[in-house]
């Protein structure tokens, strides 16, 4: 094979290096939670012995099922919030002219350069005032501010770009700006909505230092902190915390494999 | 915003459109501009606000402080360490997310662009999980006594780091870049993908005619094609090295000795388990300049492309 050149095999190589060096720690966690607590210490590299399952039920019993039912929740709820909101937003937004209306464009878009971490004080004193310590409420309308100043600008530029016939022809039968938005634009917004949702998601779904202030309750813990509790749980239980964070991240993993292309088109979109 | 157009001769009905075309306009923008005042600008505003005062967490009392949050913050050495550490974060991972993503990108795209999709997708994955969980799985692999990685060292007959990889005060925070470049080298190869994508075939045929082949095109062709995407990618890098806290906090919480202190777990250290919140948004507001001036070289740089 002419084709199979000296610079192909270093190709692969390299890329088959970072491959490995990515999946190793991966396959590493799912390999330490079939051993006992003695094989992993004894042999922290080999095989598991007998494929011993007890560690995935002590790290259940801590309530993962739980962690991930608040997880579905929060991030179902917030996500959903973010894109109707933002999409009414961008929607005014992009079929007006108005100098005020620029205006508003920009302040939603500064909202993008604020970081959570350099409001923390006041959001918790905000929040833990207004006696919403430990709701879910406390996480989903912050996660959805936070949502807003990107899905708007993604919204606002596919809307530029979206035919305005239709919207004609909805006004001329007697729909109203907002009926227009909810029965002809949102429904025709499919690819917008679906890359907004995922990059959302995504995001909401793994973040952690909000949840971590305002979530104390395990009834009402998201993932992220709920799997921190983990090491506390079992202190030198590395079997069932290996358990705890493959129940954590594998059926994510097969979401993303198995909707790969969605993801990456999605999250990329923040390069543009 | 169009009044609609009125065939009719009633003045009444030509009116009335426009004012409900500005009222469901005002409708549709104020769930948007509600949640971003009340969670995002008001609590900036607060912060700033509350950088001048001393208070705990649970005082309601504010004493006035003038600027002395800022001259303890630009006195104390932790502040400057977790300043520092950001920087390293940020540098680090422009120099080895973006330098090894762009390389990783680049093969893709030319050379093996038949297993592309297969090593995207094994590259980007660590992208989709958490960061905390990220953190505690290598800090298993990194304990002393059941990692793995300590057991593949003594295998081959080296000894490793006494204080453990993240005990160690002058290590440490290079071990945390390693495990940031773990998660997001990936992330960085997909976005750098995308833009060498959209590069016409037809550039490196005529390159090639010219005798421009391999690592020459990729100089003088893609290097100089993917330079808006670059940008963007040390954008995003620089804004999230500075915020930077996930990782941290469930690795080292900012130890060993504060080896490992950023902005972000200083401002929750301060806040959170020594009281201070004056002192914590004089932090904050440091972090708050930062982001925002990069969010606004990163709005420039995106309007551009």
């Amino acid at each position: 094979m002419p084709n199979f050149t000296r610079a192909k095999v270093l190709m692969y190589g390299f890329v088959s290096l970072w491959s490995l060096f990515v999946m190793l720690p991966l396959l590493w966690m799912v390999l330490a939670s079939f051993k006992t607590k003695r094989e992993l210490f004894m042999d922290p590299l080999g095989l598991p012995g007998n494929w011993d399952t007890g560690a995935w039920g002590r790290a259940w019993d801590v309530g993962m099922g739980r962690f991930i039912l608040n997880s579905v929740l929060v991030t179902g709820a917030s996500v959903a919030v973010i894109i109707v909101v933002s999409g009414m937003a961008a929607y005014v937004l992009a079929r007006s002219d108005n100098r005020w209306l620029r205006l508003v464009y920009l302040l939603i878009v500064a909202g993008f350069a604020v970081p959570v971490q350099a409001v923390l004080v006041p959001l918790y004193q905000m929040i833990s005032g207004a006696g919403m310590l430990n709701s879910l409420g406390a996480i989903v309308l912050p996660y959805a501010a936070y949502g807003i100043p990107f899905t708007t600008v993604l919204f606002y530029a596919f809307f530029l770009d979206f035919p305005k016939e239709l919207e004609e022809a909805a006004r001329l039968d007697g729909c109203s700006r907002i009926r227009t938005f909810f029965m002809v634009i949102l429904p025709l917004s499919g690819p917008a909505v679906a890359s907004a949702a995922i990059f959302q998601a995504v995001f909401i779904w793994n973040e952690f230092v909000l949840a971590l202030l305002m979530l104390n309750n395990p009834d009402i813990k998201t993932l992220p902190v709920g799997i921190i509790a983990l090491g506390g749980e079992f202190t030198s239980d590395w079997p069932a915390i290996m358990a705890g964070l493959s129940i954590a991240i594998l059926p994510i993993l097969a979401i993303f494999v198995m909707a790969q292309k969605y993801f990456v088109r999605s999250l990329a979109g923040l390069g543009k | 915003m169009s009044g609609a157009p009125s065939g009719h001769p009633a003045a009444a009905s030509a009116k009335r459109p426009q004012y409900s075309a500005r009222l469901s306009a005002f409708i549709l923008l104020t769930p948007a501009l509600l949640l971003c005042s009340v969670f995002i600008f008001i609590p900036a505003v607060l912060a700033i606000a509350g950088s001048f005062f001393t208070f705990g967490i649970t005082s309601r009392a504010w004493e006035p402080a003038g600027f002395s949050n800022y001259t303890k913050a630009f006195a104390d050495p932790i502040f400057w360490t977790a300043l520092k550490n950001n920087m390293i974060i940020v540098l680090g991972s422009i120099t080895f997310q973006i330098g090894i993503g762009t390389i990783l990108a680049a093969i893709l795209d030319r050379g093996l662009p038949r297993s592309a999709t297969v090593f995207r997708t094994i590259i980007f994955a660590p992208m989709v999980v958490s960061a905390v969980a990220v953190a505690l799985i290598w800090q298993v692999i990194l304990d002393p006594n059941v990692g793995a990685l300590n057991a593949i060292i003594k295998s081959v007959g080296l000894s490793p780091p006494q204080l453990g990889w993240l005990g160690d005060p002058t290590i440490s925070i290079w071990i945390v870049l390693m495990i940031a470049c773990w998660q997001y080298t990936g992330f960085m190869m997909v976005l750098i993908l995308a833009g060498l994508q959209g590069i016409p075939k037809e550039l490196y045929e005529a390159a090639s005619l010219d005798g421009a082949r391999g690592l020459k095109a990729f100089r003088h062709i893609t290097l100089p094609s993917i330079r808006n995407v670059l940008l963007v990618a040390v954008l995003i890098t620089t804004i999230g090295g500075f915020k930077v806290f996930d990782l941290i906090y469930a690795t080292t919480q900012g130890g060993p000795a504060n080896a490992t202190q950023v902005l972000g777990t200083y401002i929750y250290l301060q806040a959170f388990n020594l009281g201070n919140m004056g002192y914590a948004n004089a932090i904050s507001v440091v972090l708050l300049c930062i982001a925002v001036l990069l969010g606004w070289l990163q709005l420039k740089s995106s309007r551009r492309a």
